[in-house]
């Protein structure tokens, strides 16, 4: 059971994760730099629960604002260029931030041992859950307490007119502006958002795993959070709910006899899927085949 | 006095080594900038695919004892067929307005290849066969390590016969053709698939010195440089503009002067920082690259 | 209201648009005309700019917008449509509507709710008016990629008006339309022209110029070579040459 409630919990995580890029996707922006803001909130949280002893609450509520703070700041030269060119920025900013942790000490005492971010070696005593008696079950809920969160507040942003502001710069940049939008605005704050997102799932990520090193925060987790959205298509949240479940639970986890061969598998993956539905898989298209197949409790379905 | 005499000779030497080491990140870059010029769009398999090209030859050198010199060749050879696969698997057959897409597949193929050497050598460092390693100039109170003055001459090399493709031959005349307006050169009877494939086997050829370079200017190939080679060389292509050969040539050298003088000051863990940063400080200020005007190109 | 004054744009050697002057007054229905290649597209897009103009001037309503992004502009109240229509294609009609509302109270924290709660009673009365105007009542919720192209053409015209402009540049409304759909335009320029709005017509179709143009202003070679009635534009000498191709028009080649 407890294998099976990792893995609830891993899914909300990468949810997060892929929500934040979801966000920015729908304004037309591509970031490889999701990572960096997943680890922000990760050791930051890590860091406000072990060498502070806050609550975790406003351990992470506090991670995922400075996330955001640093994706706001991010955004601001970022978005000066465009497309490829915010891509490699992006790389570069998510590459900035792990060697920032991979050289990161900050070693306190701590009932006799010390305990912190040690550079190399990882932050290592992430164990407010198990310091303070969570059973496993109380750990799932309170993960997918603030997916569904998110997940609520992204839906709802989508029927309101900020939800078609975020799109109309997606789809059309100029004519965008000659309606008045103003595209750093409508940029930085999609940014924003999702530094805040990441954020939350770094902090439930650090705690969950009750150990962060830098070698999680690579270029390949910051490409795990842009193919959910491409995967599931940014026609709903839902879509990339279902690409996280299809990539982590019946992939990673259902290719586990492959061992060590899954990460081919993964590369190979993106391939084939990119060349057979460029468009992503979950496209407009699919979502509302799928939608119509298994009628309007589509959405409620894949929720549960 | 002397303390300092010493210590500016020893800053000095440090970064003019890295200028000599960043003519690997020059080719790396104009790999990328070459394929952007072409297509407008990025191979992330690039460094990647130059890596593996390395390691074929590699193999060539551990089973079959080959000299230096054959494994730098087949080390070009393997990745320029890396470069043509790429090309096939990742951007042939993808829609050519969804950039999107073709970045997805060749991100990928990055990871494809990456875990496929893995694989194939357990991840751990081997060590790769270096050219007159044992060589040593002096200049002045500077000495040249005659391994580093290889790896530049090779760079050199390299170039200037991707220069002379491009610019003097009728290949390279259809490349810079489809480059500049691809539906025209298309109404000129030039095979558009067939030129970009051109390309990528060229920029791969290329990939597969820089690669072999790179490897035998440390000693040792590792698939742990990997994605920081792909970062370096998109920090070059980006800085030098992208799609400026000159350019990529120019960040290079700055980029491989850049990281010695911090891998002196600060270390060899915080020294990939300073280059990060680098790259930031162009992006806020010069966006657009030292010789670019490409900017505005999604 | 608009004053263009010695207004230019040069592209490397070329000069689309060279020392342009242009008042368009309150009220007005000013066509601005000229054969292809005139300079027409280039001039509204340094008026909205969307480009930097090399030399001169734009005022609007007094105030110097050169320098000010596209969104300003339009905040000041200067809107547009596209020659190749730009719309939102995945969002519904009603939403494409909903967007171009830009004041401040529209951006207010209502923003984040759903429409149903979001739009005001104002909000949702003047998209219908704008549904009405651009006769798409019974397609709000339509996706904007599945219209068909009069229809959009129609919906990108009720956007531009949704932003409440002072001044609606269009350009070349009228491309593509037939005999009927040219007169419902007209039709449609002259109801939001009585609800306010200046109107600044860059059109190729002379049927819609010259019906409903007050003054008319003639381009040629990025040069103003005539202002006046549709009357009087008509018969001038400089401008039949530019039309029919006959002479270099004196001064005005580059």
């Amino acid at each position: 059971m407890s294998y099976y409630l990792g893995l609830a919990q891993l899914i909300g995580i990468h949810t997060l994760l892929g929500l934040s890029a979801y966000v920015l996707m729908l304004t037309g922006q591509l970031s490889l730099g999701q990572a960096g803001f997943f680890a922000i909130g990760a050791y930051c949280a890590g860091i406000l629960t072990v060498i502070f002893e806050l609550h975790i609450v406003p351990a992470l509520l506090i991670a995922a604002l400075l996330a955001a703070f640093f994706a706001f700041l991010v955004g601001f030269p970022a978005l000066r260029v465009k497309g490829l060119m915010l891509v490699v920025a992006t790389i570069a900013f998510g590459e900035f931030v792990r060697l920032f942790f991979f050289n990161l000490s900050w070693r306190v005492p701590r009932d006799g041992i010390h305990v912190g971010p040690d550079s190399t070696n990882g932050f290592r005593e992430i164990r407010y859950f198990v310091a303070n008696g969570w059973s496993a079950w109380e750990i799932t809920l309170f993960v997918w307490t603030f997916v569904l969160l998110v997940m609520a507040a992204l839906w709802w942003t989508d029927r309101s007119r900020a939800g078609a502001v975020l799109r109309a710069v997606g789809e059309d940049e100029l004519a965008a502006q000659s309606v008045g939008l103003s595209l750093t605005t409508v940029k930085v704050t999609a940014m924003t958002a999702g530094g805040f997102i990441a954020g939350v799932g770094g902090a439930l990520y650090a705690h969950t795993a009750t150990y962060v090193d830098h070698l999680t925060f690579t270029v390949l987790l910051a490409t795990f959070a842009i193919s959910y959205p491409i995967l599931g298509g940014l026609s709903s949240v839902f879509g990339t709910l279902v690409a996280v479940i299809f990539i982590q639970g019946v992939l990673v986890e259902g290719l586990r006899f492959m061992g060590d061969w899954r990460s081919i598998v993964f590369g190979l993956l993106i391939v084939v899927a990119m060349n057979l539905k460029p468009s992503g898989l979950f496209d407009a298209r699919t979502a509302r085949l799928l939608r119509r197949a298994v009628g309007l409790r589509g959405g409620e379905k894949s929720r549960a | 006095m002397s303390d300092f005499w010493f210590e500016f000779v020893e800053i000095t030497q440090t970064i003019g080594d890295g200028l000599f080491f960043g003519a690997t990140y020059a080719l790396i870059g104009i790999g990328f900038t070459l394929i952007f010029g072409a297509m407008g769009k990025l191979n992330m398999t690039y460094a990647a695919a130059s890596l593996a090209g390395a390691y074929a030859g590699l193999a060539a050198f551990a089973f079959v004892d080959a000299p230096a010199p054959v494994v730098f060749l087949i080390s070009a050879l393997a990745s320029g067929v890396l470069g043509f696969v790429a090309y096939l698997t990742c951007f042939r057959f993808i829609p050519i307005n969804n950039h999107l897409a073709a970045l997805m597949a060749s991100i990928g193929g990055l990871f494809f290849i990456d875990e496929m050497v893995v694989h194939a050598t357990d991840g751990s460092p081997l060590t790769f066969p270096a050219l007159f390693d044992d060589v040593m100039f002096d200049v002045g109170p500077y000495g040249v390590r005659g391994d580093l003055l290889f790896v530049l001459a090779m760079c050199v090399a390299g170039t200037l016969a991707l220069l002379y493709v491009l610019y003097r031959t009728r290949l390279g005349l259809a490349t810079r053709a489809v480059s500049q307006q691809d539906v025209a050169a298309q109404l000129c009877g030039i095979d558009v698939h067939r030129t970009n494939a051109t390309t990528f086997v060229l920029a791969g050829l290329l990939g597969g010195i820089a690669g072999a370079m790179t490897a035998s200017a440390v000693g040792v190939l590792s698939p742990l440089i990997t994605v920081p080679l792909t970062v370096k060389g998109l920090i070059v292509t980006v800085i030098g503009g992208l799609g400026s050969i000159p350019g990529a040539i120019a960040a290079g050298l700055l980029v491989g002067g850049f990281e010695n003088f911090f891998l002196y000051f600060r270390g060899v863990n915080e020294r990939d920082m300073y280059v990060l940063l680098l790259l930031f400080i162009f992006l806020v200020f010069r966006p657009q690259g030292i010789f670019g005007s490409g900017a505005d190109r999604d | 209201m608009l004053e263009l004054s010695g207004l230019s744009k040069h592209f490397g050697g070329v000069k689309a648009v060279d020392e342009l002057d242009l008042t368009v007054n309150e009220g007005e229905i000013v066509g601005l005309i000229g054969p292809n290649g005139s300079g027409k597209s280039t001039t509204i897009n340094l008026i909205c700019g969307v480009f930097g103009e090399t030399a001169g001037t734009v005022r609007f309503r007094g105030e110097l917008m050169n320098g000010k992004p596209p969104h300003q502009r339009l905040r000041a109240g200067l809107a547009r449509t596209f020659q190749n229509i730009r719309l939102f294609p995945n969002l519904t009609v009603w939403q494409n509507l909903w967007v171009a509302q830009n004041s401040p109270q529209d951006v207010s924290a209502r923003g984040f709710l759903p429409r149903w709660f979001g739009a005001t009673r104002r909000t949702r009365r003047e998209i219908a008016d704008l549904l009405d105007l651009a006769d798409l009542g019974h397609k709000d919720d339509e996706l904007a990629s599945n219209l068909a192209f009069g229809e959009q053409r129609r919906l990108e015209f009720a956007r531009a008006a949704a932003t409440r402009p002072r001044l609606l540049l269009l350009d070349e409304p009228a491309a593509g339309m037939n005999q009927q759909e040219i007169a419902d335009l007209s039709r449609r320029i002259h109801r939001v022209r009585d609800s306010g709005v200046t109107i600044l017509l860059v059109e190729h179709v002379m049927e819609l110029v010259m019906g409903v143009t007050e003054q008319i202003a003639v381009l040629n070679f990025g040069r103003k070579i005539a202002f006046g009635t549709p009357g009087e534009v008509q018969r001038d000498k400089a401008v039949q040459e530019a039309y029919l191709g006959a002479s270099d028009p004196g001064d005005g080649s580059a």
